[in-house]
């Protein structure tokens, strides 16, 4: 019933991108790239976080417009802010600080039914649930440092090098006050 | 079995394996989404108020 409509087809239209020069390196984020270290927990939709190639004649402005039009050739459909490839919504983020920057140069290589793909470190994955502070990334950063799936030293050499220490001091003392260690 | 244990058990499970798991359960929610079970999200009623505001116009 559900015929193509699986994350592997999702995952295989997004490498063709790749292959042909459509975007740069990308990873996978978000509820879908927290998987690899957690447990699943429901989400509706991808967050690929996408590096896009250089704009002709050194244009500093980056387009997603190139990315829609060869997906919607190949039966993407646009729907609000996603593009539904195979079935599933996929939400396009060309990174907005070094902090993303770095989390997609440094994603993880792993497979989704013999189709390779790359997952961001779970330590990236943590410090942009910080930066994004919603009470979800509250909940999923719980269950990074509950499942013990995050290395204490690197997570807090990323929040040193992108500024967050004073953020995780918060966070700890709102969240993780009577937790061990 | 602890809910502990059971969430320890599916985070070790691999990738693919977890992936198809993502995919049962959005399955579902679009199952119960479309049975009317599930109430309607406020983003939803919002949506459907401004289409209501719109055929009034």
């Amino acid at each position: 019933m559900r015929g193509n409509q699986t994350v592997k087809a999702t995952l295989e239209a997004i490498n063709s991108m790749e292959a042909d020069g459509v975007i740069g390196k990308y990873a996978i984020g978000g509820a879908v790239g927290a998987t690899l270290y957690l447990e699943p927990a429901a989400t509706l939709d991808v967050d690929i976080f996408v590096t896009l190639p250089t704009a002709p004649h050194g244009s500093l402005l980056l387009s997603l417009a190139p990315l829609y039009d060869y997906l919607k050739a190949r039966g993407g459909t646009v729907r609000d802010e996603h593009i539904v490839i195979g079935g599933w919504p996929v939400q396009f983020l060309p990174p907005s600080n070094e902090l993303e920057r770095e989390a997609v140069a440094g994603s993880v290589l792993t497979t989704v039914e013999g189709v390779t793909t790359r997952v961001m470190s779970a330590e990236h994955l943590v410090a942009i649930a910080l930066c994004t502070g919603r009470s979800k990334d509250h909940i999923r950063i719980l269950q990074f440092i509950e499942q013990d799936a995050v290395d204490r030293g690197k997570l807090q050499s990323i929040l040193e090098r992108h500024g967050l220490t004073p953020k995780w001091k918060q966070f700890e003392q709102k969240y993780l006050e009577g937790i061990h260690e | 079995m602890s809910k502990q244990e059971m969430r320890k058990r599916l985070a070790a499970l691999s990738f693919s394996e977890k992936v198809k798991i993502l995919e049962r359960l959005r399955d579902r929610s679009f199952a119960l989404a479309a049975s009317g079970l599930r109430q309607t999200s406020a983003v939803d009623l919002r949506k459907k108020a401004d289409e209501d505001k719109g055929s009034k116009d």
